[in-house]
């Protein structure tokens, strides 16, 4: 086949760096119109199960590890699970009073398949899902990239229904499986060969030049107002050739080349730090490049052990899921704290990292023009309530950071489902107003560039 | 309500036809009225009809604009909107008021907002205030006119039958085509619905390339699942779970519930699963197992029958862990030997199975993956193989299944459950079970028919050239409904040379080839080829045409084998062998997708999914029961009336129980009869339509009334104006009315009146049923008031009043309705005022074949307008 000889002297060309082409032509590249000179949007969200530490007021601990701050918008004040954001306090902001309404009374462990998506996926029997917020972005965001989006997590794959191990689902709602090997992700983002893509986007071509020869065969047989009709048909085949083209683009043109200096591409989640550092490093490297412009990353799943329960031996704790059990035990709080406090530590880490670099495109720094979203879909002990949320970034389009925002009623102090430690609460009656997480997300699309005013079933967004 | 009594008896003293003669102003029976209503029928008595009243082509009612509008314009609006000053650009002076011809229905539309929301004249302009009257005058004029300009603008373009096929009927025609009877193309987006409630209908039958691509997708995602690669039958999973051997496992298990039949533990143990040595009466409680493969099994086998059996009482489930050891694709046979503990025909039991994991602690899923439970019908002495063929693609598996470590967990669960209405007590009915037998990827014979369908014997498979044109000469000839030239094989072969290269078989190579024939427009749109010549015969469509409608209009799929030859030879449009033909496919299973399809449009039981109060159980029955309805009426050739009214009903156990309908057993429909308290019969009280049509709480007249006048009487009510106000729930004087006075109040207002007055008496008229369709006499402690009057004086008490008034006065209506419903389905497009005639002439066809369903659907199949592009 021709294509072949073509394709290795491409590679040649290109001195083995190859080409990349992850996905079916046909999800990757959706018609847009790329202005040369339009700043990217990014979009990139963290993931953490088991929520966060939040002790009673009277509780020797909440002075230093209730993990919500004290005090109003501007002035708050941070808590010792937090204060390593200090430095980035006016590039951030933190949230409370959101969660999804179809979750609240549903277990905590069964939930992070629902934290991107607002699903009803409830706690047992058939299970359906929807589009989640980073795949409805990159929906609209594929065509100025070569990938469409970058989905990680520690433990990897789709995980299962209500323990998903991803976090982004498609529009059907079938999850997406995610990539946890440092190797895999750079070759997949900086090396991989397009062999079988290109082989598969010559057929394509060869498929739609005879559909288009076939049908205007047959519109010659048919009345004037039945070819009007079929060129419907005809455009559709000609938008199909479009992204061919536009996918052929991607082929032709050089993977970007980056600085490795900073990977450990054979970490593993047992050595912690390294590893958290080095799959962040590999979302840096995959904005700076503008290879994708959405990522998310799930540390692990939600309860039971695997990779992701080794990520607190980095600050000296054993396993992460047992740290939510042992509030209670002499430095529980504490130690939930310091583990909380780690993974801020790498987010911040990671916005430091954008923020110190310019736009390549020249407008601002990366930070600027990334909002990069940090959370859990519970907050107390498996309580599917007061998502703990970090936002980073986002200035250039929108995001008026430096402020803590409190949303909902009856809540400010984030004494609601506080101290608990037993499995008795999560289905407990709600008795504070929060507001629908969507809401959030339907502010984040617009904000993107996206034309919505729903997601998720719910209408509206948020007043920030 | 005493002026409502009044009206009653006025009307009543009027037209007497509805009063039995017997003195006693009792009304006469809805026989009775049915008989009256047919005398009177108009398609009857003239067989020459021109068009009638009901669709005559509307003309804009100019004489009354300038008797009473325009004096209300000049005195209120001209001096703002006129020659003197023009604000809003708009001269009212200058508006042309022939809504139909005229240019100007938006700048009259604009003008109706304003005036039936009482936003203009400006109430601070007291000099030209509007007098409660002149504006309902107005309003009602403008409605008028405006819904007249609407029906003429929708009417009045001519529609072609040249479409794409909708989503249903691609995914029936694939299934068809392969001979894989499971869903294929849930993939593609849902149809968008027509103002009639067709999702074939050519008018919005679009494409997209999203649409194209994923056509592509399906198709050949779709032939690998019919084919298969290599000669060599793949291994089979097979699981052998005789009873005898889970007893052996159980009776041994350190914490096993033994017990002996007629034991003072047995009784404890009796209610729940458990097996029984029904020789020596020993028995231990069972309800989940654990089961690995056999290796080198063979599927299929019938053991002797064993005395040891499992014991499933109603609504019970056997839970059996298989592992991690089922296939990730195939068709997965479960065949389960079964019987039943008693016969009493009042009892059914039947058989569903589940799929489920649990991966960790709040990790799980569950899901049914039997398409319908089977019956149990067999006796527990002589039990019989049931089989369940369940394709594992689409299933919610394990994802864990392949790790190499156990946790997450790896098992996957298969639940064999009795669904049953048996009672408790001693004798109770249960399911005896001695032998199941579990095997995937299970082929009926090899290599599977769905194969050599596409990939046959011949002796000149040796020749790539000449079997690939074989191969697709066959295809294409089913795929585009036609035969097929050798000059477009050879451009197939054509594909395949270029694509050869890139693949290791011809099998493979050929996949692709034929995948991209499935993407062709042949393929996915019903055509329809133009012909030289004025006579109907060249203005017909072909008969290879016509069989491809057919198919489509009667089993909402392609055309098999026997139509094509027939329309090949010439010979399908012969009177006598298209009736034999319509007869045939009738008859066929795949002619059920007809009565689903069309009722599910015609009636708009999509409106199911919007509303969220009906149970789960009980809507299943609801969406089928109209279904079934029709089907019974369409196979007995009954007359459509019974739509209106019938002394029967079409219900299974689950519905009659909603019905209070008494001995009614098991999940299947089924005709019953009903005597008059039971207040049903027909399809308008149906509890499909009366829940859908509610609000969630109760019952919702104006959507009730919406529906009769959209879905069975064909005369669709405007769309309700922009910012209509609403109902102010906050006002307590408001809150303490009935729903009744609520309407009667919201009516009143000079905006709303004058549709409402059509609409909402067909809704009240159904007040005695409430948000799930149940009877009722009384709503909170207040007795029901479900008199209404209709526009014309005439009062419908209640719904016996409502189906007396249609029966007796509005046959001729309904009948055409009905007639231009199917009508529509049939050629789908819209119809428009230049196919009246033919619809007029089909309905005095279906009055003179009185009213008969299975005999309309013939007629309209031999009509021109079938016959025709």
């Amino acid at each position: 086949m021709n294509d072949k000889s073509l394709l290795l002297g491409r590679r040649t060309f290109l001195r083995g760096t190859g080409v990349a082409l992850a996905l079916p032509w046909f999800e990757t590249f959706a018609l847009g119109k790329p202005g040369p000179d339009e700043t990217p949007k990014r979009f990139v969200s963290i993931y953490h199960p088991d929520g966060v530490g939040l002790p009673l007021r009277n509780d020797p601990a909440w002075k230093d590890w209730s993990w919500f701050p004290r005090g109003g918008e501007k002035d708050f004040q941070l808590t010792k699970v937090l204060d390593v954001l200090e430095p980035l306090r006016s590039d951030i902001t933190i949230y409370s009073g959101l969660s999804h309404p179809a979750a609240r009374r549903v277990h905590g462990h069964s939930n992070a398949d629902q934290y991107l998506t607002g699903a009803p996926i409830g706690g047992h029997g058939p299970y359906q899902n929807s589009i989640s917020l980073d795949q409805a972005y990159a929906e609209h965001a594929e065509s100025f990239t070569r990938h469409s989006s970058l989905v990680m997590s520690t433990n990897g794959g789709v995980g299962g229904p209500r323990g998903a191990q991803t976090q982004s689902f498609n529009r059907e709602g079938r999850p997406i499986p995610a990539m946890n090997k440092p190797k895999q992700i750079f070759d997949m983002l900086f090396v991989t060969s397009g062999k079988d893509a290109a082989a598969r986007l010559a057929r394509s071509k060869s498929a739609l030049d005879f559909l288009i020869d076939n049908t205007r065969a047959l519109g010659r047989q048919l009345s004037k107002r039945d070819q009007e009709t079929l060129k419907q048909y005809l455009d559709a085949v000609r938008d199909t050739e479009l992204k061919l083209a536009k996918a052929q683009m991607w082929i032709d043109k050089p993977i970007a080349k980056v600085d490795t200096h900073n990977l450990h591409l054979e970490a593993e989640p047992k050595e912690a730090r390294l590893y958290f550092q080095t799959m962040y490093e590999l979302i840096y490297l995959a904005f700076l490049s503008d290879s994708t412009r959405v990522a998310t990353f799930q540390l692990g799943r939600e309860n039971g052990e695997g990779p992701h329960d080794l990520l607190s031996r980095a600050v000296g704790l054993g396993a992460a899921h047992h740290l939510t059990h042992e509030v209670k035990k002499p430095e529980g709080w504490k130690n939930l704290g310091t583990y909380n406090r780690y993974q801020a530590e790498e987010f911040g880490r990671f916005a430091q990292r954008l923020k110190d670099t310019p736009e390549p495109t020249g407008k601002g720094n990366m930070l600027d023009n990334t909002l990069a979203m940090h959370g859990s879909a519970s907050s107390s002990f498996h309580l599917s309530r007061n998502y703990p949320i970090i936002s980073a970034g986002g200035k250039n389009f929108g995001f008026n950071n430096g402020r803590y925002l409190k949303f909902g009623k009856g809540n400010e102090d984030n004494q609601a489902g506080a101290g608990i430690d037993t499995d008795s609460e999560w289905q407990g009656k709600v008795e504070v107003e929060e507001l629908p997480l969507a809401k959030f997300f339907v502010t984040i699309l617009q904000r993107l560039g996206v034309e919505t005013d729903s997601f998720g079933g719910y209408t509206g967004s948020l007043d920030l | 309500m005493n002026t409502l009594k009044i009206t009653l008896l006025l009307v009543f003293g009027s037209t007497c036809t509805l009063l039995a003669d017997d003195g006693q102003g009792t009304p006469i029976t809805l026989e009775a009225a049915r008989e009256q209503g047919r005398i009177k029928s108009r398609f009857l008595k003239d067989t020459k009809l021109v068009a009638t009243v009901a669709d005559a082509i509307p003309k804009a009612n100019v004489a009354y604009f300038q008797k009473s509008v325009m004096p209300i314009l000049n005195k209120s609006c001209i001096n703002c909107h006129g020659p003197k000053k023009s604000e809003g650009r708009l001269r009212i002076d200058q508006l042309n008021p022939d809504l139909l011809a005229g240019p100007d229905v938006e700048r009259w539309r604009e003008v109706y907002n304003a005036v039936s929301n009482s936003e203009m004249p400006p109430e601070n302009q007291s000099g030209y205030a509007l007098a409660i009257t002149d504006r309902g005058n107005m309003v009602d004029w403008l409605s008028e006119e405006l819904n007249k300009a609407s029906l003429v603008r929708r009417n009045s373009k001519d529609h072609s039958s040249f479409r794409r096929l909708t989503k249903y009927e691609y995914d029936y025609a694939l299934q068809d085509l392969l001979g894989l009877p499971y869903a294929l193309a849930n993939k593609l987006p849902p149809e968008t619905t027509t103002e009639d409630g067709f999702k074939n209908s050519s008018e919005l039958l679009q494409i997209s390339s999203m649409q194209f691509e994923i056509y592509r997708e399906i198709a050949l995602k779709a032939l690998r699942r019919a084919t298969v690669s290599g000669n060599r039958r793949p291994e089979a999973v097979t699981y052998l779970i005789p009873m005898q051997q889970e007893m052996d496992k159980a009776a041994s298990s350190k914490d096993a519930k033994i017990f002996v039949k007629g034991d003072e533990r047995y009784k404890n143990h009796r209610n729940a699963p458990h097996l029984i040595n029904r020789e020596t009466g020993k028995g231990v409680s069972f309800n989940s197992g654990k089961s690995m493969p056999t290796a080198g099994a063979v599927a299929g086998q019938t053991p002797a029958l064993s005395p040891v059996m499992l014991v499933l009482p109603s609504s019970s489930e056997l839970k059996l862990d298989l592992d991690r050891f089922l296939p990730d694709e195939g068709i997965m046979r479960v065949r389960i030997r079964a019987g039943r503990s008693t016969i009493k025909p009042d009892e059914y039991a039947s058989l569903r199975l589940m799929l489920s994991a649990h991966t960790s602690n709040d990790a799980n899923f569950s899901q049914v993956i039997s398409q319908r439970d089977i019956p149990v019908t067999a006796s527990g002495d002589n039990p019989q193989f049931i089989n369940f063929d369940i394709p594992l693609n689409d299933l919610q598996r394990n994802p864990f299944r392949k790790l190499a470590t156990t946790y997450p967990r790896r098992d996957e669960f298969l639940h064999i459950q009795n669904v049953s209405n048996a009672s408790n007590g001693e004798d109770r009915l249960n399911v005896l079970i001695d032998y199941i037998e579990i095997s995937a990827p299970y082929y009926e014979q090899w290599p599977p028919k769905t194969h050599t369908s596409i990939f046959f014997a011949s002796r000149n498979k040796g020749s790539e050239d000449i079997y690939g044109r074989e191969v697709l000469n066959r295809f294409l000839r089913q795929v585009w409904r036609r035969p097929v030239t050798s000059q477009e094989v050879g451009q197939f072969m054509g594909l395949f040379a270029k694509y050869r290269p890139g693949f290791a078989t011809f099998e493979d190579t050929m996949l692709e080839v034929l995948a991209t024939a499935l993407a062709t427009p042949e393929f996915l749109y019903l055509t329809q080829r133009v012909t030289t010549g004025k006579t109907q015969s060249a203005k017909n469509i072909s008969e290879l045409e016509l069989a491809s409608r057919l198919a489509v209009f009667l089993w909402c799929s392609i055309p098999d084998d026997e139509l094509l030859k027939l329309a090949e030879q010439g010979n399908l449009r012969k009177p006598e062998v298209l009736a034999a033909q319509v007869q045939r496919m009738l008859a066929d299973p795949r002619s059920r997708r007809f009565s689903q399809h069309f009722v599910e449009q015609w009636l708009g039981l999509d409106g199911l999914n919007s509303v969220t109060h009906i149970p789960a159980p009980l809507k299943d029955a609801l969406e089928e029961e109209p279904i079934a309805f029709f089907d019974e009426v369409l196979r007995q050739n009954h007359s459509i009336m019974d739509f209106i009214h019938s002394d029967y009903a079409v219900v299974n156990e689950k519905l009659a129980a909603h019905y209070v309908i008494p001995k009614v057993y098991g999940p299947h429909f089924r005709k019953v009869s009903i005597n008059p308290q039971t207040n049903r019969g027909g399809i308008l009280t149906g509890a499909a339509i009366l829940a859908m049509n509610s609000d969630g709480k109760d019952s919702h007249p104006l959507k009730r009334g919406v529906w009769m006048l959209k879905r069975i009487l064909h005369d669709p009510p405007p769309p309700p104006p922009p910012n209509v106000p609403e109902v102010d729930l906050t006002n307590p004087e408001i809150l303490k009315m009935t729903l009744k006075e609520r309407i009667a109040d919201h009516r009143n207002k000079a905006a709303c009146i004058a549709c409402h007055a059509k609409i909402d008496p067909w809704g009240i008229a159904f007040e005695n049923y409430d948000a799930l369709g149940v009877f009722r006499t009384s709503i909170k402690n207040k007795p029901v008031d479900a008199t209404s009057e209709l526009f014309n004086r005439q009062t419908l008490a209640g719904v016996d009043g409502l189906k007396r008034y249609l029966l007796a006065d509005r046959q001729d209506q309904f009948a055409r309705a009905m007639v231009h419903k199917l009508t529509a389905y049939a050629l789908g497009r819209p119809l428009s005022f230049g196919d009246r005639a033919d619809i007029d002439g089909l309905t005095a066809q279906l009055r003179q074949h009185d009213d008969r369903l299975g005999d309309l659907i013939p007629l309209i199949i031999s009509s021109n307008l079938f016959n025709s592009r």
